[in-house]
């Protein structure tokens, strides 16, 4: 294989700028936006995860339909470590569930309050001690029994939540008398299928802008104007040096939330000099934001993004082995 | 039909895929020409054309391009855990100067 790309694009750095158990801020360097794209997509897409997928309603009097309540409860997001061990099941064809299939109850009894109560997703019992909801307190459920204090260890262990201020994911509101039980079946699939299987709340990049000033040009305003220059980007872009009496590039971790919108070319062209600042978009730096939904840690998102691209790759290329080897019998006969 | 040019479909991809590849080619100066399409946004395939010079077969451009994604995704991959790393790192010993000099250190006009 001959080095044909040049180096550059082959080996793109990144630097990770902001990184919590939610978001992840990176940049991309020193690559094309093919590469970038589609490691957006795959991120958005393509990563695998669980969510509920199949539900028995055993009993149901609340006030919403049996099947809103099973869609309510495919959209909240399961914590999906596990899903990497697990197999689709539209490509599984052997007979142990336990590879496809995780089960949750969720039986909130005859509810016996003056006052109504929500069914959240805390109220949901999980079978398997891996995957829970997310931010998942049973402790907060409407029996808040049993089995509890088990969850919320485990809770801890995987790392930093924002403990049981944050409620649960609200699936139905009852009053008194009324009853919910169903039994519910989580399982793994990608973001392309249906969007409750996505790992991301959003997956963005942005283009690094480049931003000269021409020096020149800018020496023939006055004070005030440099001022009003300066105030007039909505995003801080540039900063009017007092020591130096010259407008300065702002710190560059500013410029990169430019969202350009033109603002201070506009002030620019109204004070008469147009040209007076250069913004352009380079096209091989990118900043990435990924917003997990909880589902994935946000540095496991990307990193699985890579290897479901790369087995993509493989998996063409094999394809491409068994096409070439048929072609070649064809010749031979 | 000749080895040298050939219309390749990718059954369950889409751009993602599409996109990647026809850059990766249109990168090999032995490609007189790459580009790919989506016959139908409802129907998940794509094409992918693959003419070449002569020098190689459109097969085997299309392999080196598959093989360049692979080590590019490698690479990436690396050195995201790479980043990581030496974030964790550094905000470790941010932190720690933090602390030193009683939260004064990330102070901000």
């Amino acid at each position: 294989m001959a080095p044909t790309t040049e180096p550059k694009q082959r080996s793109p750095s990144i630097v990770v700028q902001e990184l919590t158990h939610e978001k992840i801020r990176f940049a991309l360097l020193h690559t094309d936006t093919s590469v970038a794209n589609a490691l957006r997509r795959v991120i958005i897409a393509e990563v695998p995860t669980l969510a509920i997928d199949l539900v028995d309603v055993i009993e149901n009097t609340s006030c919403l339909c049996d099947e809103f309540i099973a869609h309510r409860l495919g959209l909240i997001p399961l914590l999906s470590e596990k899903a990497v061990e697990m197999e689709f099941p539209y490509d599984y064809a052997g007979d142990d569930e336990s590879v496809t299939d995780v089960h949750f109850e969720l039986n909130t009894g005859i509810c016996a309050s003056a006052e109504t109560v929500d069914v959240t997703s805390n109220d949901l019992v999980c079978y398997d001690p891996r995957v829970a909801p997310v931010n998942y307190h049973p402790g907060e459920s409407i029996k808040g029994k049993g089995g509890a204090m088990e969850f919320e260890a485990q809770a801890a262990a995987r790392g930093p939540d924002d403990g049981p201020d944050i409620p649960g994911v609200v699936i139905v509101k009852l009053r008194r008398g009324q009853q919910i039980n169903m039994r519910c079946v989580a399982r793994k699939g990608v973001g392309r299928d249906h969007a409750k299987w996505q790992p991301v709340a959003t997956a963005t990049y942005r283009f690094e802008p480049e931003i000269t000033i021409n020096e020149e040009l800018m020496a023939t305003l006055t004070e005030e104007e440099k001022m009003a220059f300066v105030e007039s980007s909505p995003t801080a872009l540039f900063r009017y040096d007092e020591a130096t009496r010259r407008v300065v590039v702002d710190a560059p971790d500013q410029a990169r939330s430019y969202g350009y919108d033109g603002e201070c070319l506009k002030k620019a062209e109204e004070l008469g000099k147009p040209g007076l600042v250069d913004i352009r978009a380079k096209e091989d730096a990118f900043h990435f934001t990924v917003e997990s939904t909880g589902a994935l840690r946000p540095e496991e998102i990307v990193v699985n993004a890579l290897k479901v691209l790369e087995r993509k790759m493989e998996v063409t290329r094999g394809e491409l082995d068994i096409l070439e080897r048929e072609q070649d019998e064809q010749v031979a006969m | 039909m000749s080895v040298y040019e050939k219309t390749f479909t990718l059954k369950d991809e889409d751009h993602t895929m599409g996109n990647a590849i026809r850059y990766m080619l249109n990168k090999n100066p032995q490609v007189a020409l790459a580009g790919y399409s989506v016959p139908h946004p409802m129907e998940r395939s794509v094409n992918v054309r693959v003419q070449t010079t002569g020098e190689v077969t459109a097969t085997a451009a299309m392999r080196d391009a598959l093989l360049d994604i692979i080590s590019v995704c490698d690479h990436v991959h690396d050195t995201f855990d790479l980043a990581i790393e030496e974030h964790g790192e550094k905000n470790a010993t941010a932190m720690e100067t933090d602390v030193a000099g009683k939260g004064g250190g990330s102070k901000k006009k």
